[in-house]
């Protein structure tokens, strides 16, 4: 199904101009939906769109806006909706979807124009595998993976067309608080060489072992999802894999981690792993150049010892 | 309150193999439930127990999937009071809104619900979209990445979890949710739920999916190349080891 208009929906404006960038690659026929007043649209007025609706937002969440852009959508016959990753987009992804008729391909890792379908790609299982997939009928949604695109080297001009979206938003669920959470994790997807921490670290405290380790090396310190997200020891940026950051230093150096098909979707750009783990028969030893079978806490600091 | 939490059968990904022809050899893999479906079955178990509710889990997919007793039974021994399952071979569930209008379909063919609860994506395709479009197929309130629900009489305070910052809002009922990773440790089944779940009621559901078409197309499927690795592997952690160790970072980064 060849899509002559591409919708770009984006409530950062970073990911607005990645995502334009990536949509002019494929039609010049975009249009992009912001949430947001007038003065937030005319900011963003040379992302590379023909046109810029707006959406405001200071009685709603954007997810309201749902089955509004739904039918700005569909006054195309057939059109592309891309969106970035985020947890909100996701959310709008999913429901314009349905209104659409359409299922979602979400993280997209590439997105080409293949004469004249869209093909996307994707990795499922874990890990295991990337699969090919085109949509099927008049309109796609996806969600596109980070810096898929590449660099933004285009310039575009400034478009004159800022309206307002028509239809009113629909509020679903009532928001009562807002707390901004800061991030503060670290860049580990530029990161050299990363000390990468996993569940066979006992307790909170032992971190410091690590972080000792990291700093002899010159090294960040990342980990696995449950490292971040159970035991809540470091930020959720911070954890390394398929649905975390993707990381490619010149040194992995992994620590208690069982090397699981979804953390090693993560590493595997990595120049050189090294893997200590008490269990001979962990599935990080077949990613590792260099491993030892045996206990973090008697090599670690015994490392340390050597380093200093 | 009447609860439903729904969850995925998938081939286990740990025994996935390799085909010569690289693409995925699922014929040896054992069937489990999501990873993340069983912190649904725990926030749903919860939720239940807060509000004397009654918990019924659903699982939509093929017989080879949910003919088994022993799936049926792990679902049962962690909490849910009955289970329900569409089984159809005639359509694959290999795209998030096909899989929704199944789930959908066989929501409205129960005498009704209070909360529908999701995991945050499934094991094998992990497209984190389904409970939203249930939620948006029925015309129902529907909130992503849940970290916390708090039931205040027939509304639930739902804290909601983003990149920067946390949302809490207030969800009217019915309504779908689907709740993170890290809203709970789930619980490993007593022996006695085991014992239990034996004799709990599984009912197959007659729901027709006319309706559950598939929207995307999917063209191949194929392991990427393998990063090679020297793999060399040493046992022990003697002073010996550590100076190898130390030998190789020497060699390689310092
Ligand atoms: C859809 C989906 C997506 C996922 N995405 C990700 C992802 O992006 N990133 C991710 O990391 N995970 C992800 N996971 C989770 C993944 O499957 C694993 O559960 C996780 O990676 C395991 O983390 P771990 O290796 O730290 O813990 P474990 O698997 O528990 O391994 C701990 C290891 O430590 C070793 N150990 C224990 N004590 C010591 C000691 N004293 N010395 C040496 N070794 C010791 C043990 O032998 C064991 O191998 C995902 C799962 C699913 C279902």
């Amino acid at each position: 199904m060849p899509f002559q208009s591409i919708f770009v929906i984006s409530e950062k404006k970073e990911s607005l101009y990645e995502l334009c960038f990536g949509a002019r690659k494929l039609s010049d026929q975009v249009t992009a939906v912001i949430f947001g007043d007038r003065t937030a649209a005319e900011n963003v007025a040379d992302c590379g769109a023909k046109c810029v609706l707006y959406c405001p937002t200071e009685s709603c969440i954007p997810e309201d806006y749902c089955k509004a852009i739904a039918s700005e959508v569909k006054k195309s016959p057939c059109a592309l909706v891309l969106l970035n990753n985020s947890v909100r987009s996701r959310c709008i992804a999913g429901k314009l979807g349905a209104y659409l008729d359409t299922a979602v391909i979400t993280c997209a890792s590439e997105i080409v124009a293949d004469n004249g379908d869209i093909v996307c790609k994707r990795t499922v299982y874990g890990g295991a595998a990337i699969s090919s997939q085109a949509f099927t009928g008049s309109y796609g949604v996806i969600t596109v993976g980070n810096g898929i695109f590449g660099d933004i080297d285009a310039k575009y001009p400034v478009t004159e067309k800022i309206e307002q979206i028509s239809e009113k938003p629909e509020c679903t669920v009532k928001i009562i608080a807002r707390n901004e959470k800061k991030s503060g994790g670290t860049n580990l997807a530029a990161a050299k060489r990363i000390v990468d921490v996993g569940r066979g670290l006992a307790s909170e405290e032992d971190l410091d072992m690590c972080n000792q380790l990291a700093s002899l090396l010159d090294a960040e310190v990342g980990c696995s999802r449950p490292v971040a997200e159970n035991n809540k020891w470091m930020p959720i940026s911070n954890y390394i894999g398929l649905t975390g950051t993707t990381v490619k230093p010149d040194l992995l150096f992994a620590l208690g981690v069982s090397g699981q098909v979804q953390h090693i979707a993560g590493i595997n750009k990595s120049k050189v792993i090294v893997a200590i783990n008490k269990d001979k028969n962990a599935p990080i030893f077949k990613n590792a150049d260099f491993g030892i079978v045996g206990d973090i806490y008697k090599i670690v600091p015994a490392l340390i010892k050597k380093l200093s | 309150m009447k609860i439903i939490v729904c969850c995925k059968i998938v081939p286990d990904e740990q025994e996935i193999g390799v085909l010569p022809s690289k693409e995925l050899d699922l014929s040896k893999a054992s069937w489990k439930i999501s990873q993340y479906d069983l912190n649904a079955i725990e926030a749903a178990k919860k939720l239940s127990s807060e509000t004397s509710g009654f918990l019924t889990a659903l699982s939509v997919g093929r017989s080879s999937a949910l003919e088994g007793t022993k799936i049926r039974k792990d679902i049962l021994s962690r909490g849910p009071e009955e289970l329900a399952l569409v089984i159809d071979d005639t359509h694959m569930f290999s795209d998030s809104l096909e899989t929704a209008k199944a789930i959908a379909a066989a929501l409205k063919s129960t005498d009704g619900f209070d909360v529908v609860l999701c995991g945050t994506g499934s094991g094998d395709l992990y497209s984190q979209e389904v409970g939203i479009q249930v939620g948006a197929l029925l015309d129902i309130p529907t909130v992503n990445n849940v970290t916390d629900i708090r039931p205040n009489g027939n509304i639930l305070e739902v804290e909601r979890t983003l990149e920067d910052g946390i949302e809490v809002l207030e969800v009217t009922l019915p309504a779908v949710l689907s709740v993170t990773s890290d809203i709970n440790v789930p619980s490993v089944p007593a022996m006695k739920e085991i014992m239990r779940a034996g004799k709990k009621p599984v009912h197959v559901l007659e729901v027709p999916l006319t309706d559950a078409l598939p929207s995307i197309n999917n063209l191949s499927q194929q392991v990427p190349d393998q990063q090679e690795r020297r793999m060399i592997i040493i046992e022990g952690d003697d002073e010996e080891a550590v100076e190898s160790l130390y030998q190789f970072l020497k060699k390689e980064i310092l």
